[in-house]
């Protein structure tokens, strides 16, 4: 009966023989084989923020990093004091108020887990294109 | 019995007479070979990761953690073990570690770390003698396979390389003091010189 | 770009190339002779040039409702971030919520609604073609009237979620209940939120959380029950890690059935065998007994003892072995009074030696664990999510924590606050609050109550008896209502429930396809359940419209409309209204309410249900002249308002009250109760809540005699544990770049790249036993279904051996195939966390 129901039906998503961009490649029952681990971005080279508050996203791999009671491995590089010899960016300032917008002597508890925020990238071509325009974009039409 | 040892100390002491001294020198020298080749199996048996992780202590603790590390799986499947990185090549050094190690005989018959919390809370002595250990001999286990003079900086990312050519290259960092915590989870960080 | 090894630092040769270029510009405009102005600086200085329309919205993903700031120009979102004035997030987002900017603009945005047809007809097995909404609507009415004329309501339905606005679940719930008088209405919330609905009804008789986030910065410990904040909470959980680091008295304590990045900052934390929830919160409450450590006062004052109905079933088909065995199958929720004594006597099973044994948690860290709820001087919160609430015991397990805040007296006081964390925008304000359900109404009425059904019907200006008294069909029912060809003309909107509902082979997939259904899918993109779908409706979101959402604190928060919606896509509000139109009273209701109604002769359900002189009472000018209004364009009154002043009457002096419209459009939101424009905060407390009297200390005011339930209910194994063939646990859930189905965050170029696939965790020694190692391909296989995934045995989560962990946002996976359909039997809420599955490499 299942299959009966199966065999009928389901015939692909198209408009006019055009296929709608979904983000998986074929048939609902189908099983398609599952795409190789993407490798993590390591160029360290600096991706364009899509608007300034965007948090930037991590250009290195951060296999192993440990951000816990006991340290936060994002820091000893990212801290004000650290980047003198990191050379790594330092945390912006936003990330040394509290609750209240004061500023601390030191990076706040609530911006402690970075990965909350900030996410690592994979070498590996989204599915669907993002049609977002920039701000600058809109300014120069 | 003691007569027995006595008997036997005497015979031990006193001077050959029958034997010939080509018998004498050869046999000691195979003895020699023979004690020679035991305290060296043994100190090889005592340098594997095998002997490492026999202990529960090692094996669920710091071991679990480098499995989940570069050191431990990569693309090349070049691999560390735990002598690699804590006993000295060289073999003065590696006797010296050794007989450290004598002290760690004692933490495990007296159940120092024997727990997952106790080895927590002794984490941070235990890194503090490695980091010292690899401050002081300028990150030799480091170096033994990271050779800053074998490093193509230019296969690494911007940041690796200009890091490596200014700390590294100009001998004013070691490795270690950058690398702390590349194979085991560290430990409560907060008093930690020269950590951010 | 070559890497030029010689220099030191290398990522001045980008800008040194641009230096380079802009040189020779300004040495070619002199050698032109033309002056270059000084906007050829490279900084746009001209403020009409460079400024941006900041409004405030409610973030689209999960329950915690942070309030963004949204930057619209020349008609589009360009930037969002975190709002400084929201005490919910004060200027913080999570990842997903600083890419909201993108979430509307992924190429392939459903523009006009999308027909399967052959030949120029409705064809089930045809291919989707673009038709006009008149047709789209053509269609549906016809499939609609057709089943009621021949099976009647019942065999029309709706799907919805927490995701609706406030006033498109409430138009939804008056169409359904009382325009096509069929109860078969059930929100997404069913798979999410019913199980704590049904442990707030149980142990307190009125829905949702006593406290509220202030509790965050008063506790002296935090528990967490199977919640990962961390990953699904991020925002609340700043406050946690602000709490935790910058008090070091304070202690976080951390039970899930894997390693998660909650653990990366528990004092203690802990991995239990699944299931085996239940015995830890028996075992805390024997504790606190055994130690002597109840409030007596306050159990006496204001508790009561029952005792649970045991072997209830696993809410599968009733032909199941499961619940044939089941004694209590068809009275789950039933219970009889008990005293304390008893209660004491049924707890002193659960001793810290039998509960480690079986739970698999240390006795030390378990006697760790029920000191912060035994100290009277620590103030303990709770918070619990799909942990609890996927479980099919999960009223119980509901049930279970409230007992220990209440054998304790630690509830409804700043910091000490048992809270239960929602997972989507509006589960709250619009699936609860609105009673989008199959058996609510508004304000935490229920159709089998008819008190609760005329006031409906007299709120609602209805003849007497037009609501049906028999609840509707709820979410996993509806599928196999949907298979078995009994629910025939199905509408889903703002869900993805082909990817989300149990058992998608088996239960799911066939009732969509089945050919005596008509399957309508409203969304914004072309999800699997769209592709399952018989006619796609094009919908806009977010802030495309004038939206409203409750979270998980009982803050109600609007925002307006900010840009237009692309193409031909309209709002879910816009569809239902507009669909009202296509029928009379004739088409839908029976004749004998009719012959005794005859003043509802003749008119459409839009007259009925909308332009009933409640809801369109507000003019045009009543709304804001900033901001467009599809809605009020098309219909031409103010229809957010009307809807929303008409809901408001349902709660207004009944413990639900809301705020006037017009007061959420400027505040960053407010929790109801709202009494004299004042918000409450802690509910059943004295001074703190307008609705206890005077004299009460504490008032549990849900139940007729004021006394919350504590319940004595045991452990009971799951539904499915592995065996020898099925040697593993299955645990599903999210992870914090997406947010469910993906269906937005997927379309994220930033957030697809964070987490693009989903991947089978596992415990390493799982792996090397089986031959695996990370990024091998596999089959996870239940006796339901199977998906081809990949292991991961490093990463954020270490699941125990025995367990994996799968998330189910990859439409590309579909982990539901594997999932099973058992449901607990109070809530009917699926079980996402337990099932048995074995694994076999793909060679």
């Amino acid at each position: 009966m299942l299959v009966a129901l199966l065999c009928v039906g389901l015939g692909s998503i198209a408009v006019a023989g055009e296929p709608i961009t979904t983000l998986r490649a074929g048939a609902l029952e189908s099983n398609s084989p599952a795409p190789a681990m993407a490798k993590p971005i390591n160029s360290d080279i600096r991706e364009i923020r899509n608007f300034p508050e965007q948090p930037p996203t991590i250009p290195h791999n951060i296999r192993g990093y440990q951000i816990d009671l006991n340290t936060n491995k994002c820091l000893s590089c990212h801290s004000r004091k650290a980047v003198g010899q990191s050379q790594a960016p330092m945390v912006s300032v936003t990330h040394f108020m509290d609750r209240d917008g004061q500023v601390l002597s030191a990076v706040t508890p609530r911006r402690y887990f970075c990965t909350q925020c900030h996410v690592p990238q994979h070498d590996i071509k989204p599915l669907v294109e993002n049609e977002f325009i920039d701000a600058d974009d809109l300014t120069n039409k | 019995m003691i007569a027995k040892i006595v008997a036997y100390w005497q015979l031990l002491n006193r001077p050959a007479r029958h034997l010939s001294l080509a018998l004498l020198t050869t046999g000691g020298f195979f003895a020699g070979v023979i004690f020679w080749g035991g305290f060296n199996t043994a100190l090889e048996l005592t340098n594997t990761e095998t002997f490492c992780i026999s202990c529960h202590e090692m094996r669920e603790n710091v071991f679990v953690e480098l499995k989940e590390t570069i050191h431990y799986t990569n693309r090349s499947g070049v691999r560390a073990t735990c002598p690699d990185c804590h006993v000295p090549h060289n073999w003065t050094d590696k006797i010296a570690r050794k007989m450290a190690a004598s002290k760690e005989v004692w933490g495990k018959l007296f159940g120092t770390i024997s727990t997952r919390e106790k080895f927590q809370s002794k984490r941070l002595e235990l890194a503090q003698n490695e980091w010292a250990r690899f401050k002081a001999n300028d990150s030799l286990e480091c170096r033994n396979c990271h050779a800053f003079e074998s490093m193509d900086i230019t296969l690494q990312s911007p940041r690796a390389a200009d890091n490596h050519t200014r700390l590294l290259g100009t001998g004013e960092k070691t490795c270690i003091d950058c690398h702390k915590g590349i194979a085991h989870q560290l430990p409560d960080m907060s008093n930690v010189e020269g950590w951010h | 770009m070559t890497k030029k090894t010689s220099d030191k630092s290398l990522l001045p040769t980008i800008s040194r190339r641009d230096y380079i270029k802009a040189n020779a510009i300004a040495a070619a405009a002199a050698a032109a002779g033309i002056a270059v102005p000084a906007s050829a600086a490279n900084l746009v200085t001209d403020k009409s040039k460079t400024q941006l329309t900041w409004s405030k919205a409610a973030c689209r993903f999960c329950g915690t409702g942070c309030s963004v700031m949204v930057g619209t120009k020349q008609g589009r979102v360009v930037a969002t971030h975190g709002d400084v004035k929201s005490e919910v997030n004060r200027g913080l987002n999570c990842v997903k919520g600083y890419f909201l900017s993108k979430i509307m603009y992924g190429k392939d945005r459903l523009k006009t609604p999308l027909l399967r047809m052959s030949n120029g007809k409705y064809d089930k097995n045809g291919d989707f073609t673009p038709v006009s909404w008149t047709q789209a609507f053509d269609i549906m009415a016809e499939k609609w009237k057709a089943a009621i004329k021949e099976k009647g309501p019942e065999s029309v339905g709706m799907f919805g979620s927490g995701q609706w606005t406030v006033w498109e679940g409430y138009a939804a719930v008056k169409l359904m209940k009382a325009g096509f008088r069929s109860n078969n209405i059930d929100p997404n919330a069913r798979h999410c939120m019913a199980s704590a609905v049904g442990g707030f009804m149980r142990t307190f008789g009125i829905d949702e959380p006593m406290g509220c986030y202030d509790d965050l910065e008063a506790a002296d410990a935090f528990v967490l029950w199977g919640s990962n904040m961390a990953e699904m909470h991020p925002i609340l959980w700043t406050r946690i890690t602000d709490r935790r680091l910058s008090a070091p008295h304070v202690k976080v304590a951390v039970l899930s059935t894997f390693e998660h990045r909650c653990f990366d900052l528990a004092d203690n934390g802990m991995v239990f065998t699944p299931q085996t929830d239940l015995a830890i919160l028996n075992f805390i409450a024997n504790y606190i007994i055994q130690n002597g450590h109840v409030n007596e006062d306050f159990v006496a004052k204001h508790t009561n003892f029952r005792r649970g109905n045991t072997d209830i079933g696993y809410g599968l088909r009733d032909e199941h072995p499961l619940q044939q065995k089941a004694k209590n199958a068809d009275k789950a929720g039933g219970s009889q009074p008990m005293s304390f004594e008893d209660y004491a006597k049924f707890v002193s099973d659960y001793d810290v030696e039998s509960v480690s044994k079986l739970s698999g948690v240390p006795e030390k860290q378990l006697i760790e664990l029920a000191k912060l709820y035994a100290d009277p001087k620590i103030k303990v919160m709770s918070l619990w999510t799909m942990g609890f609430n996927q479980h099919t015991r999960g009223v119980w397990a509901n049930n279970l924590v409230y007992n220990i805040h209440l054998l304790t007296g630690k509830i409804s006081e700043p910091g000490n606050s048992p809270f239960s964390l929602t997972g989507q925008p509006s589960a709250c304000g619009t699936a609860r609050e609105v009673g989008t359900f199959s058996h609510r109404l508004p304000a935490d009425m229920v159709v089998t109550d008819p008190k609760h059904r005329a006031f409906a019907e007299d709120v609602w200006k209805l003849p007497e008896g037009t609501i049906p008294a028999k609840p509707g069909l709820h979410a996993v029912e509806q599928n196999r209502a949907l298979k078995d060809g009994k629910l025939n003309a199905y509408w889903v909107q703002v869900n993805n429930n082909m990817q989300a509902a149990a058992n998608m082979m088996e239960e799911t997939l066939p009732g969509y396809r089945n050919p005596d259904n008509f399957i309508v899918v409203s969304d914004a993109y072309p999800t699997v359940t769209a592709q399952a779908a018989d006619l796609i409706l094009p919908t806009a979101m977010w802030v495309e419209k004038e939206g409203a959402y409750g979270n998980a604190e009982r803050r109600t928060q609007f925002w307006h409309q900010l840009v237009d919606a692309p193409g031909e896509a309209k709002s879910d509000l816009w569809q239902l209204v507009e669909f009202s139109k296509r029928f009379t009273t004739e088409d839908v209701w029976s004749a004998d309410v009719l012959e005794k109604n005859p003043a509802y002769k003749g008119k459409t359900l839009y007259e009925v249900l909308f332009k009933n002189g409640q809801v369109d009472k507000f003019p045009l000018s009543e709304a804001s002249d900033q901001y467009a209004n599809h809605e009020n364009e098309a219909f031409g009154f103010y229809i957010q308002k009307g809807l929303f002043e008409e809901y408001a009457t349902f709660g207004r002096g009944h413990g639900h009250d809301l705020a006037p419209f017009e007061v959420y459009h400027k505040e960053r939101g407010l929790r109801w109760p709202v009494v004299d424009g004042k918000e409450t905060r802690w509910r059943f407390k004295e001074g703190q809540d307008p609705y206890v009297e005077k004299g009460k200390d504490f008032q549990f005011y849900g139940k007729k005699d004021n006394r919350a339930v504590i319940f004595a209910l045991p452990f009971e194994p799951a539904a499915e544990s592995p065996d020898e063939e099925y040697d593993l646990w299955l645990s599903t859930g999210r992870v914090i770049e997406h947010w469910h189905s993906g269906s937005m965050t997927q379309r994220v170029p930033e957030l697809y790249r964070a987490f693009p696939n989903a991947v089978a965790f596992m415990h390493p020694d799982d792996a090397a036993a089986r031959g695996l190692k990370r990024g091998s391909e596999i089959r996870v296989i239940s006796r339901r279904g199977e998906i081809r995934t990949r292991v991961e045995t490093r990463g954020r989560n270490k699941p125990p051996k025995g367990l994996i962990f799968v998330p189910w946002f990859d439409a590309s996976q579909l982990i539901n195939k594997v999932t099973l359909d058992a449901t607990d039997p109070i809530s009917q809420q699926t079980d996402y966390k337990k099932c048995a599955v074995k694994i076999i490499e793909v060679v």
